[in-house]
């Protein structure tokens, strides 16, 4: 069985002094790994949110227009 | 077989399939990769020479091997899609881009970082390293000249065909080690204590990271592919089914 090779939290953060190397690759690491899972979780629910207005959309214009009174013109006017 | 291979021609036996598979690979990806970086980081034995230093290891090469690989699979599909017009290949190949320039992104990186303190410099014009920035500037090349068209034939067509062209990279950096005099190192032997300079204790970790990251790679070009398939698809009949049962976060 593997064995823990550092004595204490301090001594595993430390590294055996390459702290700074080790953690900077880590976390770079971790940082692009998950932007990469965000981003399609993150473009999935921009498109569907836009293929469902599409849908509703196109349901409106394919059902027969609501009766109403006509909208009287509205022109507008230079200071209204 | 053949059979299965044929359904996953089919954008909408892609997307069907890939749902209920998807859940599985995830968990088995964060399961290895888990395993993998907390042994590779706590539990292997240092180095004697680099001492904690060569943790790096853990992530440097797969995803050295990973950009190379999804390169590799990028140009299949792009091939494909030229050859038999086949949709998905194309969209597939469009999903490698963005993980395969991170997992590109990732080596350079972790190799700079590596580098500085074992070889005293974080960066060299040394072969392996430059034809490695070289497959870096081509994810990005093929990403870009996919984005300049209007058309989408046109950016698929012009996308495989520079992707194939990008191919000649690829054995220039699995070799460069081997062919010139480079301060990289080759690829080491895995083997026993006798037949390597790795014992199993320092590559057995590799392994899990290894798989696990294999996984993420797959997992990421499937969701990418899925989008792309929606999209593409927008106007089937299935995809506007879709639309009304499935909740919006899936």
């Amino acid at each position: 069985m593997p064995e823990f090779q550092f004595e204490g939290v301090a001594d595993f953060f430390a590294m055996g002094g390459h702290a700074y190397f080790v953690w900077m690759s880590y976390g770079f690491f971790f940082v692009v790994l998950a932007f990469n899972l965000w981003l399609p979780r993150h473009q999935r629910f921009r498109l569907l949110r836009l293929l469902r207005a599409r849908q509703t959309r196109q349901a409106r214009s394919e059902s027969p227009p609501p009766a109403r009174a006509a909208a009287p013109e509205t022109t507008p006017s230079p200071g209204a | 077989m053949m059979q299965w291979l044929y359904k996953l021609g089919s954008p909408r036996h892609f997307y069907e399939m890939t749902t209920g598979f998807l859940p599985w690979l995830a968990g088995a990806t964060f399961l290895l990769l888990g395993i993998g970086l907390v042994w590779g980081l706590g539990f292997a034995p240092p180095d004697y020479q680099m001492g904690d230093n060569f943790r790096i290891i853990y992530i440097h090469v797969p995803t050295a091997t990973g950009a190379i690989w999804i390169y590799a699979m990028m140009a299949a599909m792009a091939a494909m899609h030229l050859v038999w017009n086949l949709k998905v290949a194309d969209m597939v190949a469009k999903s490698c881009g963005i993980v395969g320039t991170s997992f590109c992104a990732i080596a350079l990186f972790t190799g700079a970082f590596w580098g500085k303190p074992t070889w005293g410099t974080y960066w060299i014009w040394d072969a392996k390293l430059t034809s490695f920035l070289i497959l870096l500037f081509v994810y990005i090349g093929v990403m870009a000249l996919r984005s300049a068209f209007d058309s989408e034939t046109s950016a698929s067509k012009a996308a495989s065909v520079l992707t194939l062209v990008g191919v000649v990279n690829l054995p220039i950096i699995y070799y460069a080690a081997v062919w010139w005099n480079t301060l990289h190192q080759g690829p080491s032997v895995l083997g026993d204590r006798d037949a390597s300079a790795n014992p199993p204790e320092i590559w057995i970790p590799a392994f899990f990271s290894g798989f696990g990251l294999i996984g993420l790679l797959f997992l990421i070009v499937i969701l990418h592919t899925r989008n792309e398939i929606l999209y593409r698809e927008r106007r089937a009949q299935w995809v506007q089914e879709l639309l009304t049962r499935e909740p919006i976060h899936a």
